[in-house]
């Protein structure tokens, strides 16, 4: 028994230290100027650390209107996708029907529709209204999200119906009800959904590289795209600083999450 | 409260539009353009039939990227699903560190596409970037990676294994927990051994949600694009490219959006064929929970 855990633990550093090792590299790089990198010990941490590539890349590229941006489209998605998607949910799980039981179906389907398989119409329809080259049009087709709407209803059909009857008898209406008994008793999937929505959306790339061409409504994963196309020749200080600087508020954000999401995720039984 | 009164589905509307709007009308207009000759050369649309489809189906670059396709779903799903189970297994089985190693594997899944690309850029350069080094360093040749054809969409393939790992073992450290203890307990009193134990125990318990995550992980392997776009532009060549790269190019490089559109249609045809295997899989589950 004892023997077989030292094995465990072994194969599992050895996995974790090839799985960080991306990350160890990031870091390290983005913290070297580019002497430092032509020489023999580049892979090893420097010994004079240095933040000029973060000064740089400020100076090349508009890394904080890329920041603001993405904060509002990654913000305004997850807003108006719980505004739109707990009502929708609330009916899923509380007023089973024919009706509702076939646009459940379509909103699953929906999880399975990607939008990156859609983009041409999508084009074509923000094209329509005018909103080429907007950071809405970057927020609302990602805004009706079946995979929210499947997992607040499950998470909405696990609260007692006692509660919910208490709340009617002391004179609550839909709106009371959300408020009072099914948001709060929520938390844990809302947590889970809000902390995958921002990871997802901070990520999105194709469709703001195809709906955006100016720097004012550009997010960061565009930004670094395009930083990496305009400077010739492999920066790699400055490249580094430049992937540190789109990662961080993400992990960062996870960070703090983390203890609430790793056990809400593992007991409230959401699974892709 | 009152059962059927209809207004309740007021509640539904608002999050309805944005589905018709953004997911369901897409697609009539894109199975509608596929038809036509459309562009910025011809930007009347000129109805032409099946000639779209017809090129592509002639053409094999398309089926090059087909081909890509499969090799990169099942390339990457296969042995990050099984790898996943092994590790949660392990960390399942361990007392410390379970959170230093949950966090390590799970950190690449929060990590842009794009941030990810660039490091990975590093990783394969074929000069500088350490994978060559340690070929190297035992004496074999260097690898070209990103550059060369027979490597290029293996080197996506490692990339996204990486990136999506911690992921798929969350989720089945969170399946894990449904296991009774005491059946093992049980088979341990009965002498069987480690492997035995889970092989037995272990993965027909944790089997028929996995098939079900499988099938959405292919859906999902649809939506390849910035580790591609950023890494090896499809190339060299075709190797690495695939439907959604091809129907960027042609949308907004080619400008041939009739092209496109069909690249499309044939795609939601696909995505929809998965979807009925999901419902056949799943669906009477989903379908009883919703009625």
């Amino acid at each position: 028994m004892k023997q077989r855990h030292i094995a465990h633990y072994i194969i599992l550093l050895l996995v974790s230290l090839i799985i960080v090792f991306p990350l160890y590299l990031m870091f390290v790089m983005a913290f070297k100027d580019s002497k430092e990198i032509l020489g023999s010990r580049y892979l090893l941490p420097s010994l004079s650390p240095t933040f000029d590539n973060f000064i740089r890349i400020f100076q090349a590229a508009s890394f904080g209107i890329y920041l603001v941006n993405t904060i509002i489209v990654v913000t305004g998605i997850l807003v108006l996708q719980l505004v739109m998607i707990i009502p929708a949910a609330y009916v899923f799980a509380r007023f089973p029907s024919r009706i509702s039981g076939f646009l459940f179906i379509l909103y699953v389907i929906q999880i399975m529709l990607p939008l990156e398989a859609l983009i041409i119409p999508n084009y074509r329809i923000m094209n329509a209204f005018g909103l080429i080259n907007t950071r809405v049009a970057m927020i609302l087709p990602f805004v009706g999200s079946g995979y929210c709407a499947f997992l607040l209803r499950q998470a909405f059909k696990q609260i007692p119906r006692s509660l919910e009857d208490a709340a009617v008898i002391d004179g609550c209406g839909h709106f009371g009800l959300l408020r009072n008994v099914f948001i709060p008793l929520s938390k844990p999937t809302i947590t889970v959904f809000s902390m995958i929505s921002v990871a997802t959306h901070w990520n999105d790339y194709l469709w703001p590289l195809i709906i955006t061409d100016s720097n004012i409504v550009r997010t960061l994963t565009i930004g670094l795209g395009m930083f990496v196309q305009h400077e010739s020749g492999a920066d790699w200080g400055m490249l580094m600083a430049a992937t540190v600087f789109i990662t961080l508020p993400i992990i960062l954000l996870f960070l703090i999450l983390q203890h609430t999401f790793l056990e809400s995720f593992l007991t409230s039984g959401i699974k892709g | 409260m009152k059962k059927r009164d209809p207004r309740i589905f007021l509640f539904l509307l608002p999050s309805f539009i944005f589905l018709s709007i953004f997911t369901y009308y897409p697609i009539f207009d894109a199975v509608g353009l596929s038809f036509h000759r459309y562009g910025a050369f011809n930007p009347k649309p000129i109805f032409q039939g099946l000639k779209n489809y017809i090129d592509f189906f002639k053409d094999p670059i398309f089926w090059q990227i087909i081909l890509n396709n499969v090799l990169f779903g099942l390339g990457t799903i296969l042995p990050t699903m099984i790898m996943a189970l092994i590790f949660a297994i392990l960390i399942n089985e361990v007392r410390s560190l379970r959170t230093f190693f949950r966090l390590s594997l799970f950190y690449p899944m929060l990590i842009p596409y794009a941030a990810a690309a660039m490091v990975w850029v590093f990783i394969y350069d074929p000069s500088l970037g350490p994978i060559n080094l340690i070929l190297k360093l035992l004496k074999l040749k260097p690898i070209g990676w990103l550059g060369d054809s027979r490597y290029s969409l293996i080197a996506i393939i490692i990339m996204t294994v990486w990136k999506n790992l911690g992921y798929y073992m969350l989720i089945f450290l969170a399946g894990l927990q449904n296991i009774p203890r005491d059946l093992y307990e049980a088979a341990t009193v009965e002498g069987t051994n480690w492997s035995q134990k889970h092989w037995h125990i272990t993965i027909p318990l944790v089997g028929p949600s996995t098939l079900f995550v499988f099938v959405v992980s292919v859906i999902q392997s649809f939506k390849v694009f910035t580790q591609i776009y950023l890494m090896t532009e499809g190339g060299p060549g075709y190797s690495s490219n695939v439907l959604i790269y091809r129907t960027y190019e042609y949308g907004f490089k080619f400008w041939q959006l009739g092209r496109a559109s069909t690249l499309t249609t044939l795609m939601i045809m696909i995505l929809l064929f998965l979807v009925l295997i999901v419902f056949g899989v799943w669906g009477r589950k989903i379908t009883y929970q919703a009625a």
